[in-house]
Protein backbone atom coordinates (compact mmCIF):
# COMPACT_ATOMS: atom_id res chain seq x y z
CA UNK A 1 0.00 0.00 0.00
CA UNK A 2 1.27 3.55 -0.49
CA UNK A 3 2.24 5.67 1.73
CA UNK A 4 2.49 9.66 2.41
CA UNK A 5 5.96 11.09 2.40
CA UNK A 6 6.43 13.86 4.97
CA UNK A 7 7.18 17.48 2.89
CA UNK A 8 10.58 17.67 4.74
CA UNK A 9 11.98 14.20 3.70
CA UNK A 10 11.48 15.49 -0.02
CA UNK A 11 13.19 19.28 1.06
CA UNK A 12 16.55 17.18 2.60
CA UNK A 13 16.32 15.32 -0.95
CA UNK A 14 16.39 18.15 -2.80
CA UNK A 15 19.00 19.60 -0.75
CA UNK A 16 20.83 16.15 -0.85
CA UNK A 17 20.49 16.24 -4.32
CA UNK A 18 21.08 20.06 -5.30
CA UNK A 19 24.43 19.72 -2.85
CA UNK A 20 25.58 17.04 -5.35
CA UNK A 21 24.73 19.11 -8.53
CA UNK A 22 26.91 21.80 -7.17
CA UNK A 23 29.56 19.70 -6.51
CA UNK A 24 29.68 18.13 -10.02
CA UNK A 25 29.53 21.60 -11.35
CA UNK A 26 32.42 23.05 -9.21
CA UNK A 27 34.12 19.52 -10.67
CA UNK A 28 33.28 21.30 -14.38
CA UNK A 29 34.39 24.34 -13.53
CA UNK A 30 31.74 26.24 -12.84
CA UNK A 31 33.57 29.23 -10.37
CA UNK A 32 29.86 31.05 -9.25
CA UNK A 33 29.23 29.77 -5.53
CA UNK A 34 25.54 31.57 -5.33
CA UNK A 35 23.74 31.26 -1.60
CA UNK A 36 21.02 29.15 -3.01
CA UNK A 37 21.40 25.37 -3.33
CA UNK A 38 19.17 24.99 -6.50
CA UNK A 39 15.69 26.06 -8.18
CA UNK A 40 12.20 24.66 -8.12
CA UNK A 41 10.48 25.77 -10.69
CA UNK A 42 6.66 25.32 -9.64
CA UNK A 43 3.17 25.54 -11.27
CA UNK A 44 1.40 25.06 -8.13
CA UNK A 45 0.15 21.29 -7.37
CA UNK A 46 -2.43 20.34 -4.65
CA UNK A 47 -1.01 16.98 -4.15
CA UNK A 48 2.87 18.28 -2.89
CA UNK A 49 1.59 21.72 -1.54
CA UNK A 50 2.55 20.40 2.02
CA UNK A 51 6.30 20.45 0.00
CA UNK A 52 5.48 23.96 -1.95
CA UNK A 53 4.23 25.08 1.59
CA UNK A 54 7.67 24.32 3.24
CA UNK A 55 9.81 25.70 0.69
CA UNK A 56 8.48 28.78 1.30
CA UNK A 57 10.65 28.85 4.50
CA UNK A 58 13.62 27.47 2.93
CA UNK A 59 16.20 30.06 2.21
CA UNK A 60 18.51 27.10 0.19
CA UNK A 61 15.84 26.39 -2.19
CA UNK A 62 14.72 29.07 -4.38
CA UNK A 63 11.56 28.76 -5.79
CA UNK A 64 9.98 30.35 -9.11
CA UNK A 65 6.17 29.99 -9.28
CA UNK A 66 5.47 29.86 -13.29
CA UNK A 67 1.78 30.73 -14.50
CA UNK A 68 2.29 27.39 -16.89
CA UNK A 69 4.26 24.07 -17.14
CA UNK A 70 5.58 25.14 -20.61
CA UNK A 71 6.95 27.82 -18.75
CA UNK A 72 8.47 25.85 -16.70
CA UNK A 73 10.37 23.89 -19.30
CA UNK A 74 12.02 26.91 -21.00
CA UNK A 75 12.90 28.27 -17.36
CA UNK A 76 14.65 24.90 -17.05
CA UNK A 77 16.57 25.29 -20.02
CA UNK A 78 18.21 28.47 -19.50
CA UNK A 79 18.83 27.59 -16.29
CA UNK A 80 20.79 24.81 -17.80
CA UNK A 81 22.60 26.64 -20.17
CA UNK A 82 23.93 29.06 -17.14
CA UNK A 83 24.75 26.11 -14.87
CA UNK A 84 22.22 26.48 -12.66
CA UNK A 85 20.91 23.34 -11.13
CA UNK A 86 16.87 22.79 -11.30
CA UNK A 87 13.84 20.37 -10.77
CA UNK A 88 10.19 20.89 -11.98
CA UNK A 89 7.15 20.32 -9.25
CA UNK A 90 3.85 19.94 -11.50
CA UNK A 91 0.86 17.72 -11.31
CA UNK A 92 -0.13 15.30 -14.14
CA UNK A 93 -2.34 18.01 -15.81
CA UNK A 94 0.72 20.12 -16.42
CA UNK A 95 2.56 17.04 -17.82
CA UNK A 96 -0.65 16.45 -20.40
CA UNK A 97 -0.65 20.45 -21.00
CA UNK A 98 2.88 20.41 -21.81
CA UNK A 99 4.02 18.10 -24.04
CA UNK A 100 5.14 20.37 -26.85
CA UNK A 101 7.53 21.93 -24.44
CA UNK A 102 8.63 18.38 -23.17
CA UNK A 103 9.57 17.47 -26.18
CA UNK A 104 11.07 20.58 -27.71
CA UNK A 105 12.80 21.31 -25.31
CA UNK A 106 14.00 18.47 -22.72
CA UNK A 107 13.97 15.63 -26.01
CA UNK A 108 15.14 17.30 -28.71
CA UNK A 109 16.60 20.02 -26.68
CA UNK A 110 18.47 17.53 -24.77
CA UNK A 111 18.22 19.47 -21.49
CA UNK A 112 17.91 17.34 -18.22
CA UNK A 113 14.99 18.20 -16.28
CA UNK A 114 13.66 15.85 -12.94
CA UNK A 115 9.74 16.36 -12.77
CA UNK A 116 7.95 15.66 -9.55
CA UNK A 117 4.58 14.45 -10.83
CA UNK A 118 1.48 14.73 -8.17
CA UNK A 119 -0.81 12.05 -9.58
CA UNK A 120 -3.78 14.05 -7.44
CA UNK A 121 -6.77 11.80 -7.66
CA UNK A 122 -4.32 8.41 -7.43
CA UNK A 123 -6.46 5.92 -5.42
CA UNK A 124 -4.56 3.86 -2.55
CA UNK A 125 -5.70 0.42 -3.51
CA UNK A 126 -5.08 0.45 -7.01
CA UNK A 127 -2.34 0.52 -9.56
CA UNK A 128 -2.50 4.08 -11.08
CA UNK A 129 -2.35 1.68 -14.50
CA UNK A 130 -5.87 0.72 -13.46
CA UNK A 131 -7.02 3.90 -12.03
CA UNK A 132 -10.43 4.83 -12.45
CA UNK A 133 -9.24 8.53 -13.46
CA UNK A 134 -7.62 8.95 -16.58
CA UNK A 135 -5.12 11.59 -15.44
CA UNK A 136 -3.59 9.05 -13.40
CA UNK A 137 -4.20 6.16 -15.76
CA UNK A 138 -2.43 8.05 -18.72
CA UNK A 139 0.27 9.29 -17.03
CA UNK A 140 2.85 6.45 -17.38
CA UNK A 141 1.72 5.58 -20.47
CA UNK A 142 2.64 8.84 -22.01
CA UNK A 143 5.80 8.56 -20.36
CA UNK A 144 6.68 5.51 -21.76
CA UNK A 145 5.76 6.85 -25.05
CA UNK A 146 8.81 9.62 -24.64
CA UNK A 147 10.75 7.21 -23.41
CA UNK A 148 11.02 9.35 -20.16
CA UNK A 149 12.31 7.13 -17.47
CA UNK A 150 10.07 6.95 -14.40
CA UNK A 151 9.23 5.72 -11.57
CA UNK A 152 7.03 6.15 -8.56
CA UNK A 153 7.75 7.53 -5.01
CA UNK A 154 4.85 5.15 -2.87
CA UNK A 155 6.72 6.45 0.39
CA UNK A 156 9.18 7.50 2.88
CA UNK A 157 11.68 4.90 2.01
CA UNK A 158 11.51 6.25 -1.95
CA UNK A 159 12.90 10.11 -2.04
CA UNK A 160 16.29 8.04 -2.24
CA UNK A 161 15.19 8.36 -6.19
CA UNK A 162 15.16 12.10 -6.29
CA UNK A 163 19.19 12.08 -6.29
CA UNK A 164 19.30 8.82 -8.17
CA UNK A 165 16.83 10.54 -10.95
CA UNK A 166 18.28 13.65 -10.72
CA UNK A 167 21.40 11.93 -11.80
CA UNK A 168 19.82 9.84 -14.11
CA UNK A 169 18.80 13.40 -16.57
CA UNK A 170 22.28 14.47 -16.07
CA UNK A 171 23.45 11.69 -17.94
CA UNK A 172 21.02 11.19 -20.24
CA UNK A 173 20.82 14.73 -21.19
CA UNK A 174 16.97 14.26 -20.78
CA UNK A 175 13.78 14.44 -18.64
CA UNK A 176 12.76 11.81 -15.90
CA UNK A 177 9.81 12.07 -14.11
CA UNK A 178 9.02 10.97 -10.21
CA UNK A 179 5.14 10.14 -9.73
CA UNK A 180 4.31 11.24 -6.01
CA UNK A 181 1.24 8.64 -5.76
CA UNK A 182 -0.46 10.08 -2.35
CA UNK A 183 -0.23 13.35 -1.13
CA UNK A 184 2.83 14.53 0.76
CA UNK A 185 2.07 15.40 4.14
CA UNK B 1 11.14 50.11 -39.35
CA UNK B 2 12.75 46.96 -40.38
CA UNK B 3 13.29 44.03 -38.29
CA UNK B 4 16.43 43.65 -39.58
CA UNK B 5 17.37 47.21 -39.20
CA UNK B 6 16.10 46.73 -35.29
CA UNK B 7 18.65 43.72 -35.31
CA UNK B 8 21.63 45.74 -36.09
CA UNK B 9 20.90 48.34 -33.91
CA UNK B 10 20.79 45.52 -31.05
CA UNK B 11 23.53 43.73 -32.08
CA UNK B 12 26.19 47.09 -32.58
CA UNK B 13 24.87 48.02 -28.74
CA UNK B 14 24.58 44.01 -26.69
CA UNK B 15 28.61 44.12 -25.88
CA UNK B 16 28.10 40.81 -24.16
CA UNK B 17 24.84 40.11 -23.75
CA UNK B 18 23.22 36.89 -24.05
CA UNK B 19 20.46 36.91 -26.62
CA UNK B 20 17.47 34.78 -27.43
CA UNK B 21 16.04 35.22 -30.60
CA UNK B 22 13.07 32.87 -31.96
CA UNK B 23 10.83 32.37 -35.29
CA UNK B 24 11.37 35.59 -37.95
CA UNK B 25 14.43 37.19 -36.33
CA UNK B 26 16.32 34.19 -35.86
CA UNK B 27 17.20 33.84 -39.65
CA UNK B 28 18.40 37.29 -39.84
CA UNK B 29 20.14 37.59 -36.30
CA UNK B 30 21.90 34.54 -37.55
CA UNK B 31 23.72 36.29 -40.28
CA UNK B 32 23.52 39.80 -38.40
CA UNK B 33 25.84 38.56 -34.94
CA UNK B 34 26.80 34.70 -35.95
CA UNK B 35 28.73 34.12 -32.53
CA UNK B 36 28.03 31.79 -29.48
CA UNK B 37 26.27 33.81 -26.78
CA UNK B 38 22.83 33.54 -28.52
CA UNK B 39 20.44 30.47 -28.14
CA UNK B 40 17.33 30.24 -30.40
CA UNK B 41 13.60 29.10 -29.15
CA UNK B 42 13.26 27.23 -31.78
CA UNK B 43 10.49 24.29 -31.82
CA UNK B 44 8.77 25.23 -29.06
CA UNK B 45 7.15 28.68 -30.27
CA UNK B 46 6.41 31.18 -27.56
CA UNK B 47 9.00 30.03 -25.53
CA UNK B 48 11.57 32.44 -25.54
CA UNK B 49 10.83 35.06 -22.96
CA UNK B 50 10.97 31.99 -20.10
CA UNK B 51 14.72 30.94 -21.52
CA UNK B 52 15.33 33.99 -21.69
CA UNK B 53 13.99 34.48 -17.87
CA UNK B 54 16.24 30.81 -17.09
CA UNK B 55 18.96 32.51 -18.67
CA UNK B 56 19.17 36.03 -16.69
CA UNK B 57 18.69 34.28 -13.20
CA UNK B 58 21.43 31.83 -13.68
CA UNK B 59 23.83 34.78 -15.10
CA UNK B 60 22.98 37.94 -13.20
CA UNK B 61 26.08 39.50 -14.21
CA UNK B 62 24.87 39.41 -17.83
CA UNK B 63 22.80 41.16 -19.51
CA UNK B 64 20.02 39.07 -21.44
CA UNK B 65 17.84 40.37 -24.62
CA UNK B 66 14.97 38.64 -25.68
CA UNK B 67 14.01 38.89 -29.41
CA UNK B 68 10.37 37.60 -28.92
CA UNK B 69 7.79 37.86 -32.28
CA UNK B 70 4.39 39.39 -31.16
CA UNK B 71 2.28 35.97 -32.21
CA UNK B 72 4.80 34.27 -29.87
CA UNK B 73 4.68 36.27 -26.87
CA UNK B 74 0.60 35.62 -27.27
CA UNK B 75 1.31 31.67 -26.92
CA UNK B 76 2.95 31.78 -23.15
CA UNK B 77 1.88 35.15 -22.45
CA UNK B 78 1.39 34.37 -18.77
CA UNK B 79 5.42 34.63 -18.79
CA UNK B 80 4.87 38.56 -18.18
CA UNK B 81 3.47 37.65 -14.86
CA UNK B 82 6.45 35.10 -14.33
CA UNK B 83 9.05 37.48 -15.21
CA UNK B 84 7.44 40.60 -13.56
CA UNK B 85 7.37 38.31 -10.67
CA UNK B 86 10.75 36.95 -10.89
CA UNK B 87 11.96 40.69 -11.31
CA UNK B 88 15.62 39.38 -13.42
CA UNK B 89 16.98 43.24 -13.27
CA UNK B 90 19.38 41.96 -16.13
CA UNK B 91 16.69 41.06 -18.79
CA UNK B 92 15.30 43.07 -21.77
CA UNK B 93 12.57 41.70 -23.47
CA UNK B 94 11.74 43.27 -27.06
CA UNK B 95 8.59 42.11 -28.67
CA UNK B 96 8.53 42.43 -32.51
CA UNK B 97 5.21 43.67 -33.03
CA UNK B 98 4.07 42.90 -36.95
CA UNK B 99 0.83 41.93 -36.18
CA UNK B 100 1.08 38.98 -38.02
CA UNK B 101 2.27 35.11 -37.58
CA UNK B 102 4.46 35.48 -40.58
CA UNK B 103 6.20 32.25 -40.43
CA UNK B 104 2.91 30.25 -41.43
CA UNK B 105 1.46 32.34 -44.07
CA UNK B 106 0.70 35.76 -42.28
CA UNK B 107 -2.63 35.40 -41.03
CA UNK B 108 -3.51 37.66 -38.28
CA UNK B 109 -2.39 37.51 -34.75
CA UNK B 110 -5.71 37.38 -32.30
CA UNK B 111 -6.12 41.43 -32.06
CA UNK B 112 -4.04 42.24 -34.64
CA UNK B 113 -2.15 45.34 -34.45
CA UNK B 114 -4.40 46.78 -31.82
CA UNK B 115 -2.32 44.45 -29.43
CA UNK B 116 -0.47 46.37 -26.58
CA UNK B 117 2.19 44.71 -25.89
CA UNK B 118 3.79 47.68 -23.32
CA UNK B 119 0.70 48.46 -21.29
CA UNK B 120 0.08 44.65 -20.96
CA UNK B 121 3.80 44.54 -19.69
CA UNK B 122 3.38 47.50 -16.83
CA UNK B 123 -0.04 45.32 -15.82
CA UNK B 124 1.60 42.64 -15.13
CA UNK B 125 4.58 44.35 -13.60
CA UNK B 126 7.09 44.99 -15.60
CA UNK B 127 8.68 47.99 -13.77
CA UNK B 128 9.77 49.68 -17.60
CA UNK B 129 7.65 49.13 -20.99
CA UNK B 130 7.33 51.78 -23.83
CA UNK B 131 6.93 51.33 -27.80
CA UNK B 132 9.16 52.14 -30.04
CA UNK B 133 8.11 52.96 -33.54
CA UNK B 134 11.72 54.23 -34.95
CA UNK B 135 14.52 53.02 -35.66
CA UNK B 136 16.43 56.47 -34.66
CA UNK B 137 14.22 56.95 -31.57
CA UNK B 138 15.49 52.99 -30.89
CA UNK B 139 18.96 53.55 -31.12
CA UNK B 140 19.23 56.79 -29.28
CA UNK B 141 17.77 54.85 -26.15
CA UNK B 142 19.15 51.55 -26.68
CA UNK B 143 22.10 52.18 -24.58
CA UNK B 144 19.90 53.14 -20.94
CA UNK B 145 17.67 50.59 -22.06
CA UNK B 146 20.84 48.08 -21.75
CA UNK B 147 22.01 49.68 -18.65
CA UNK B 148 18.85 50.45 -16.75
CA UNK B 149 17.33 47.77 -14.25
CA UNK B 150 14.54 45.92 -15.63
CA UNK B 151 13.17 43.79 -16.52
CA UNK B 152 11.91 45.68 -19.45
CA UNK B 153 9.88 45.59 -22.36
CA UNK B 154 9.42 47.53 -25.72
CA UNK B 155 7.52 46.77 -28.35
CA UNK B 156 8.48 47.87 -31.65
CA UNK B 157 6.47 48.32 -34.27
CA UNK B 158 8.33 46.55 -37.53
CA UNK B 159 7.30 45.45 -40.82
CA UNK B 160 8.02 42.01 -41.84
CA UNK B 161 11.33 40.50 -41.95
CA UNK B 162 12.99 39.73 -45.14
CA UNK B 163 13.55 36.07 -44.64
CA UNK B 164 11.44 33.63 -41.97
CA UNK B 165 12.78 30.18 -40.53
CA UNK B 166 10.50 28.28 -43.45
CA UNK B 167 12.14 30.14 -45.95
CA UNK B 168 15.32 30.44 -44.90
CA UNK B 169 16.24 26.93 -42.48
CA UNK B 170 19.08 25.42 -41.12
CA UNK B 171 21.15 26.61 -37.90
CA UNK B 172 22.73 24.49 -35.41
CA UNK B 173 20.30 22.39 -33.68
CA UNK B 174 18.53 23.92 -30.55
CA UNK B 175 20.55 20.94 -28.63
CA UNK B 176 23.42 21.90 -30.22
CA UNK B 177 23.68 25.95 -29.24
CA UNK B 178 22.34 24.95 -25.60
CA UNK B 179 25.59 23.23 -24.97
CA UNK B 180 27.69 25.61 -26.52
CA UNK B 181 26.50 27.89 -25.13
CA UNK B 182 26.52 26.20 -21.71
CA UNK B 183 30.02 25.75 -22.31
CA UNK B 184 30.75 29.07 -22.87
CA UNK B 185 28.99 30.40 -20.00
CA UNK B 186 30.93 27.92 -17.78
CA UNK B 187 34.40 29.45 -19.04
CA UNK B 188 33.17 33.00 -19.15
CA UNK B 189 29.95 33.00 -16.43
Amino acid sequence: MPESIPASLVIDALKETFREARAVLAAEGYRRQPEHLGWVLSVPDTHQRTVLAALDKERAIRVLTCATEDEANAVAAGLYIGGEPCIAMIQHAGLYASVNTLRGVALDGRVPILYLIGLLGRERDRDPRESRHSMVRSCEPLLDTFGVPHARLEGPDDVRLVPEYYRLAQQRRGPVALLVGLETI
Amino acid sequence: MTPESVLRVVAEARGHALCVPTMTTAPAWREIAPDDLSVVCVGFMGGASSLGLGLALACPDRRVIVLDGDGSLLMQLGSLATIAGARPRNLLHLVFKNGVYHTSGSQEIPGGLSMDFAAMARAAGYPRACAIGEIGELRRRLAELLADEGPALVELHTTLADKTPMTSPGGVPFHQQVERLRERLRREP
